[in-house]
């Protein structure tokens, strides 16, 4: 898997509602130790609700500036969650927009919890 | 409602745990970013990334039926991919796994502005394009072998 199979993925609950597309993913440098950097673990996918990518992270950050750009991509981005990897259900495959009625798409588990995506 | 400085707090999200590592998200830290080597010359830039199923679980989680990776497993970035994605880029899809060139994630020392490798980019498949032309085209034109710096 490579992480263009992921992003601008579109999202769905465990009962195929549309939540939103994947506009990046989370790695939290906590895996194995090496050298320089230890491990990169996929901690989570960032979802929009409303757009298929993100520009710059605005509303990931606390970044004010230049007005009005700010603040305008934060509004364009609002209701973006973090949802943790241990809540993905089923994520595409490389042959999926092949596959006759699979379509490439993020399957969120039940109960799964969104977080800010803030970092 | 508690205001802070990005503006009134979603309640329908949870606020996110400490986490034990440094964060990187792919788009706005990795993505696109120069590669520099050890000696800080140029390597490529940043087209994917590579994910695998992390080393060492526990036999009883494995992937799913299918073989496909899901959130029951942890992943880690495995490789940095650079390759030819301009066309794919412009028209959709993805190049074929054997037109990667992998830089396994043990070779980055650092992501800042730039990622820099802890290897020398003259060992490295990414860079063979290079090589051949400086030794195929830019070595058989006259004075192409000259170094003006190293000869002083």
């Amino acid at each position: 898997m490579i992480a263009s199979d992921l992003l601008d993925t579109p999202v769905h609950d465990d009962a195929g509602a549309h939540l939103g597309w994947v506009v990046d993913l989370r790695f939290v440098l906590d895996g194995r130790p090496s050298t320089y950097l230890a491990g990169a673990r996929l901690h989570g996918l960032v979802v929009s609700p409303r757009t298929r990518t993100s520009f710059l992270g605005f509303e990931r950050s606390d970044v004010r500036h230049p007005w009005p750009v700010a603040p305008l991509l934060r509004w364009l981005h609002r209701g973006t969650f973090l949802v943790h990897w241990p809540d993905v259900a089923r994520v595409p495959g490389a042959d999926d927009d092949t596959d006759r009625g699979r379509d490439p798409v993020v399957v969120l588990r039940a109960g799964y919890v969104r977080y800010e995506p803030g970092l | 409602m508690r205001r802070t400085r990005t503006g009134p707090r979603d309640l329908s999200r949870e606020p996110e745990p400490q986490q034990p590592g440094r964060i990187l998200d792919a788009r706005l830290h990795l993505l696109d970013r120069q590669v520099l080597d050890i000696d800080d010359l140029p390597v490529c830039t940043l087209d994917d990334l590579e994910l695998e199923v992390a080393g060492g679980e526990p036999a009883d989680r494995v992937p799913a039926e299918d073989g496909r990776i899901d959130g029951s497993v942890p992943v880690v970035i495995s490789a940095l991919l650079t390759g030819p994605v301009l066309g794919t880029r412009v028209f959709g899809g993805r190049p074929p796994a054997s037109r990667w060139y992998r830089l396994p994630w043990a070779h980055v020392s650092d992501v800042g502005t730039v990622v820099h490798l802890s290897v020398r980019s003259a060992g490295l498949d990414a860079t063979w394009l290079e090589r051949w032309t400086r030794d195929h085209v830019v070595g058989r034109i006259p004075g192409g072998t000259h170094d003006p710096e190293g000869s002083g």
